[in-house]
């Protein structure tokens, strides 16, 4: 009955039913995970039902909310700065010097390969147990999509356009401002959205090889331990909304400052 | 309503549930780690063809850093596992009724290995200092130790520095923790074997504060323990695996040698593996398998002294049985 109204509303083009759609949706799923989990009485350590997880979530908010400081405002969102901000950085410097280009962006794809499993314990090892080995991680994992986008994006504009900036005797800044920077957005914020995801891997992965007593990576695995898998799963929510949020902001500054890219066209 | 988990059903999707007399009784164990001698009795049990004499087809799964036994039961990928005590309380009491059918490890191997430069002679000196332990169930010990001796695990000069570390001792050599937990048969060596001189080190050893826990105990679903087939198949795998023990702690070398040949990714070392076995036999000696009541109380017990975020929050009840070690020693 719910998918009726559900596909009725999403033939429709109301504006409410943007919204109202995925909600419907989402909250199918939930209903019919909960009916499978206690029709066939499916064990907690395999899958909790979500109520189970709900009630997990709210009895531990403290927890959950200085896991969530630790891991994504100490470790994710800082690496995540640092290590798209020097990608761009790297790719204006590439950008002018034909020499990094040949030289750093294999570099760059080189540290891409490396696996984080194989990372992340010596990064620990380096900058100790606390975020700063997390951060490193996320700007290890980031630094590279971020690097070939925002490369990609500068070489956007046409030579015509560049043509015609130079007859305006504009200096290389004026280009690179007026002209270069704006037509590379599509590109820088894809490499953004890209990254919002991989830094929050990065953080709670890392969390995995060694870390304080606090941190949703921390918190995952010694829960799995004890085998308190509701817990794990509100972790899993917690990352879930914090990645959506990240994820959801970056979208939201691409429509306003890419508004006359055709992507953006709303029809 | 028929109970049904994953496993069952995938059981049941590839037909091996159905074993017509005559076949072996198929047991799957799921260790607690990987391929070592840690595991010595129940493959020189499987070599030294114990299983088979009692009919039995055992297959060995070994585990791994990020794999938790009680969920491989649970999923029905194992009939029976190897886990200690806290974790596999931890998870009674969180909805996974597992019971303890036998105990071989009658001592605990877990250590608190220190250097002796940073001033810790006694248990009472670690406050103020940074310790390095391993989490995903191991910790639960020293929480325990912590609160009993009442000294705080959240930093400051008059508690202790915990720090969750991976399953090496890196942390301890790189001098980021004044202590670190050991295994008296494995992680000890590694620290020695890079170099440093037992000198130099202070040791703890669990067993001595009386804080120890029961570790390595074969552990099955409650469930299945109420068929009779199942609790006879299970006396004459632990009748096997006792065995196996009993002729690794009398023949060590030997066993070392079964078991590194067992280890598919060849990252043991032989001498490793010896040493190993030596010290494993120590915790072995004098047991048949039965739990011992006084051992599994001192378990709980300090389970429960676990301070504000205890591993269990009451005593378990019926989480152990002598029905199989009953019938296992019969005989």
């Amino acid at each position: 009955m719910f998918w009726g109204v559900n596909v009725l509303l999403a033939s429709r083009s109301w504006p409410f039913a943007r919204l109202l759609v995925p909600v419907i949706f989402g909250a199918t799923l939930l209903i019919l995970w909960q009916m499978i989990v206690v029709r066939f009485e499916i064990s907690p350590v395999i899958l909790p039902a979500p109520t189970d997880i709900a009630a997990a979530f709210m009895s531990n908010l403290p927890t959950l909310w200085v896991d969530f400081v630790q891991t994504i405002v100490r470790g994710a969102l800082v690496g995540y700065v640092l290590g798209c901000g020097i990608a761009i950085l790297a790719a204006l410097a590439i950008d002018r010097s034909p020499f990094l280009q040949k030289g750093l962006l294999p570099v760059g794809n080189f540290i891409a390969a490396l696996p984080i499993v194989g990372t992340a314990p010596i990064l620990v090892m380096w900058y100790g147990f606390g975020p700063s080995s997390k951060v490193a991680v996320v700007v290890a994992m980031v630094f590279f999509p971020m690097l070939v986008n925002a490369v990609q994006g500068l070489k956007e504009s046409d030579a015509i356009q560049r043509d015609l900036m130079h007859t305006y005797a504009a200096s290389y800044w004026q280009t690179l401002l007026k002209l270069r920077l704006p037509t590379a957005l599509p590109f820088l914020f894809n490499g953004l959205k890209i990254c919002t995801t991989l830094a929050l891997i990065g953080a709670i992965v890392a969390e995995f090889f060694g870390s304080p007593t606090v941190g949703m990576g921390f918190r995952i695995k010694i829960e799995v331990g004890r085998l308190a898998m509701d817990m794990v799963w509100a972790e899993i929510a917690v990352a879930a909304l914090a990645g959506s949020g990240l994820y959801g902001l970056m979208a939201l500054l691409e429509r306003k400052l890419t508004f006359w890219h055709p992507s953006q066209r709303r029809g | 309503m028929k109970h049904l988990t994953l496993g069952a059903a995938a059981l049941l999707a590839s037909g091996s549930m159905a074993l017509a007399d005559g076949h072996e009784a198929e047991v799957n164990l799921q260790l607690q780690w990987v391929t070592q001698s840690q595991f010595a009795g129940y493959y020189v049990a499987l070599e030294n063809g114990y299983y088979e004499e009692e009919g039995l087809s055992v297959n060995i799964i070994p585990g791994g850093p990020d794999i938790a036994p009680p969920q491989v039961l649970a999923g029905g990928g194992a009939d029976v596992m190897l886990n200690w005590m806290p974790s596999a309380l931890a998870a009674r009491e969180n909805g996974l009724p597992v019971v303890n059918i036998a105990q071989p490890f009658v001592r605990s191997g877990l250590m608190l290995t220190c250097w002796a430069d940073s001033g810790i002679t006694e248990p009472e000196d670690l406050a103020g200092h940074t310790v390095a332990h391993w989490f995903f169930g191991n910790e639960y010990p020293f929480l325990s130790w912590m609160s009993q001796l009442g000294i705080g695990v959240e930093g400051g000069d008059d508690g202790v520095t915990l720090l969750q570390a991976g399953f090496n001792v890196d942390p301890l050599l790189q001098r980021q923790a004044d202590c670190m937990s050991t295994m008296t048969y494995n992680e000890y060596w590694q620290v020695i074997d890079a170099g440093v001189s037992p000198d130099e080190l202070v040791t703890f050893r669990y067993e001595d504060y009386g804080v120890s826990t029961l570790e390595d105990g074969i552990w099955a679903l409650e469930e299945n323990l109420e068929d009779p087939e199942f609790v006879d198949r299970m006396a004459r795998f632990v009748r096997a695996s006792m065995r196996g023990w009993a002729w690794a702690a009398e023949n060590p070398d030997e066993a070392a040698m079964i078991v590194l040949d067992y280890d598919e990714t060849g990252a043991q070392t032989e001498e490793h593996q010896l040493r190993m076995m030596g010290e494993v036999a120590l915790l072995v000696e004098g047991g048949d398998g039965r739990l011992d009541e006084e051992a599994y109380q001192r378990t709980v017990d300090t389970l429960l002294a676990g301070g504000s975020d205890p591993v269990i929050s009451e005593a378990p009840e019926g989480a152990f049985t002598h029905v199989v070690t009953d019938a296992a020693l019969a005989e």
